[in-house]
């Protein structure tokens, strides 16, 4: 048996150890302390009832040529072991028997003396005097020696069954904790197989004691989220590394060409001119993959400020003006609503949801931001004719590298982050993003926090403060 | 112009060297903190480009011992950046910031802007036939009046303030549109598109020239010059 302090087990049966200790020492002693007292008061009656007898005997003897007859009875009274005495003192010396000096100091009452290396308990009464007789002093001493053996037995019977006590209360409370213990042993084990090789292993939490089922859900629950990130991981590898390879490539085979034989300086530009796209495509997805490994690693936006949605709509519209233009589609921003962002941040992602409705618009010819405040946060919904786009796609517009389009995978472009940076940014604002399709029209959007201190009725002077523009579109913003 | 370059990295200094002496900088470079704060110390330079990660003194202590003593214009640049990072080189008191992987035009336009101050800029900027005034928001081109929106004014006068100087993209959202963040959108191409009909449509000699992967140029370029 291996008790250590940091065992569980262990220190339970530590544990009841103490308590059984505890409660068998005051026992013990309760009853040993009553169980003396009742010895005690056992011997002191027998000595009273001696006494009584010898009095009573005494009490009319008046005639000292009787006396004879009274010591003759003591002696036959006083056994061989003088476990039991007695002694009569007088001032007449013809009403007295002292057999020994040894029971001389006894006190009137009860008392203890010590005579012949043992311990008496006493009693000592005065008999009135009668007739000729004076008053004389009875003593009666028993040997302690039979109750103090008694003492001892039950003295060392109690701390027996109390050490016997503590011992077996002890095991049995290290065997209980073991036993109670023993789904926790199970899950060790299970836990010691959990590896990456198979992520779908989960801790059991049937036949779980209650206590168990929540810490385990708990743990289950982290490692669902870890098989996530992890598969995530994964596949993000799979794709950057796909992403990255046919601008490599490019790279590499164009040089290598280029190298391969003497040519004019101009020509030389040319590949110069193309590598160079191929690179600042790849500084692109570089610089795109860091922020977002950033928000996935939790960062937070920084440089909060209060930010109306709707004239950030209208910044971006503005900058996105000629492509409205050049694609014939008119911008509509409906409702605002105070944000509390990164205006560059925010502005990015704007930004990319604008320049998505106008790319993949489908027969479009308005493109509607409607900004309102909900119970769950600000809501900024970006709105394009498009779609109908399949659920399973819907859900995964937001990931990296995702195309509904893989024919144009390899435009320079489009890599595929666009939305993925918008849903990065919104995360690390504390949002969230959504996509859905309602009737040929497509919404993406994101919802973010409602801002805190901003109270409604500092909003609606807001409102009225500056002129409506429930209602507005690029041409008349430019 | 005397440039100070305190970078670790061989192949970029040999770049940023090359770059900027061809651009009329004078360049010293150093690889490691020590001898960039010392030099920093002791010479006068118009700017110093400071790596963030450099062997023994790292570059936000260089640049904030330099600041007790020299308010030289400081660039940092730097592999990481995450806002905090940003921020920390800044409150150092770098002038601007550069992450890595940047583009060396990016880094020649915040050396001009960090080193321009204090000159005076003309109001009217002539390229060729064509001119503009700045004041009156009008261009011309051989005598004959251009109809160009403000934006593509704007725009104009964001290259023409930079003639003959490749011009990227990144320099012009955020001087044309005050956009301070990357786009993948293809809005500059297609302005540019549009203002060069505007300029260049129904006249012989072009003006404004792109440089692939680079960006822009607005200059008068002489018969027979590619």
């Amino acid at each position: 048996m291996t008790v250590t302090p940091t065992s569980i087990a262990g220190r339970l049966a530590l544990m009841f150890a103490i308590a059984t200790s505890l409660v068998s020492v005051l026992a013990g002693v309760a009853i040993f302390g009553f169980q003396s007292l009742e010895l005690k008061r056992h011997q002191a009656e027998e000595l009273s009832a001696r006494s009584e007898i010898i009095e009573a005997m005494i009490h009319r003897l008046e005639d000292p040529t009787r006396w004879p007859l009274m010591t003759d009875k003591l002696k036959s009274f006083t056994p061989a072991d003088g476990s039991i005495r007695y002694r009569i003192e007088s001032a007449d010396p013809r009403f007295r028997f002292m057999p020994g000096k040894a029971l001389e100091p006894a006190r009137d009452g009860f008392g203890v003396i010590h005579a012949d290396g043992k311990r008496f308990m006493t009693l000592a009464r005065h008999v009135p005097a009668y007739g000729r007789r004076p008053d004389v002093r009875l003593v009666i001493a028993a040997d302690t020696a039979p109750f103090d053996a008694s003492r001892y037995v039950l003295g060392v019977g109690v701390l027996a069954v109390s050490i016997l006590t503590i011992a077996l209360v002890s095991l049995l409370g290290w065997w209980i904790a073991r036993r109670g213990l023993a789904p926790v042993d199970r899950l060790s084990h299970r836990a010691g197989a959990l590896n990456p090789a198979d992520l779908s292993l989960r801790m059991p939490t049937r036949d779980l004691p209650a206590e168990l089922v929540g810490l385990m859900t708990a743990f289950n629950g982290a490692l669902d989220r870890l098989q996530g990130a992890y598969e995530r991981l994964a596949a993000f590898n799979a794709d950057v590394a796909h992403e990255l390879r046919t601008p490599l490539g490019n790279l590499i085979g164009q040089t290598q060409v280029a190298l391969s034989r003497p040519r004019p300086a101009d020509e030389l530009e040319d590949v110069l001119h193309s590598n160079l796209e191929e690179l600042e495509r790849l500084r692109t997805i570089i610089n795109d993959m860091l922020f977002m490994a950033r928000a996935d690693q939790g960062a937070l936006a920084a440089n909060l400020a209060p930010l109306s949605l709707a004239a950030l709509s209208h910044k971006t519209a503005d900058f996105l003006d000629v492509l409205f233009e050049d694609a014939e589609v008119k911008l509509e921003v409906r409702g605002d609503a105070i944000v509390v962002a990164d205006a560059s941040l925010l502005g990015r992602a704007v930004t990319n949801l604008l320049d998505n409705a106008i790319r993949h618009g489908v027969d479009c010819k308005t493109v509607r931001v409607t900004i309102e405040t909900q119970d769950k946060g600000v809501c900024l919904s970006v709105r394009n004719r498009g779609g109908p786009i399949p659920e399973a796609h819907l859900a995964r517009l937001f990931d990296r590298f995702y195309r509904l389009d893989r024919a144009r995978e390899h435009s320079g472009e489009i890599h595929g982050l666009g939305l993925a940076v918008v849903k990065a940014i919104v995360a690390m604002h504390g949002g969230s993003v959504f996509a859905r399709c309602e009737g040929g029209e497509v919404l993406i959007g994101f919802l973010l926090p409602r801002p805190e201190g901003i109270m409604p009725d500092d909003r609606a002077e807001r409102t009225t403060s500056t002129p409506p523009r429930a209602e507005s579109t690029v041409t008349e913003a430019a | 112009m005397k440039i100070l370059i305190v970078e670790d990295e061989p192949k970029t200094v040999a770049y940023l060297r090359k770059g900027l002496t061809e651009q009329g900088y004078a360049v010293d470079f150093v690889a490691n903190g020590e001898d960039g704060l010392h030099l920093a110390q002791t010479l006068d330079y118009d700017a110093i480009v400071l790596d963030g990660m450099l062997p023994g003194l790292d570059g936000i202590e260089v640049l904030e011992r330099l600041r007790q003593s020299r308010q030289t214009p400081v660039i940092m640049l730097t592999a990481r950046d995450s806002v905090d990072d940003r921020l920390r080189g800044l409150g150092a008191g770098a002038d601007d910031y550069l992450v890595k992987p940047f583009s060396f035009l990016e880094l020649l336009a915040r050396l001009q802007a960090i080193t321009r101050r204090g000159r005076s800029e003309s109001t009217t900027i002539t390229v060729g036939d064509l001119h503009l005034d700045l004041l009156a928001r009008r261009a011309t081109r051989a005598g004959r009046r251009l109809n160009l929106t403000a934006k593509e004014f704007a725009l104009l006068a964001v290259l023409g303030r930079r003639q003959s100087q490749i011009v990227s993209k990144t320099i012009i959202t955020e001087l044309v549109w005050d956009i301070n963040f990357d786009t993948n959108t293809n809005v500059v191409e297609v302005a540019i598109k549009r203002l060069r009909a505007k300029i260049d449509g129904m006249f012989e000699t072009k003006l404004l020239h792109t440089v692939r992967g680079m960006g822009y140029v607005l200059e008068h370029r002489p018969e027979g010059a590619p």
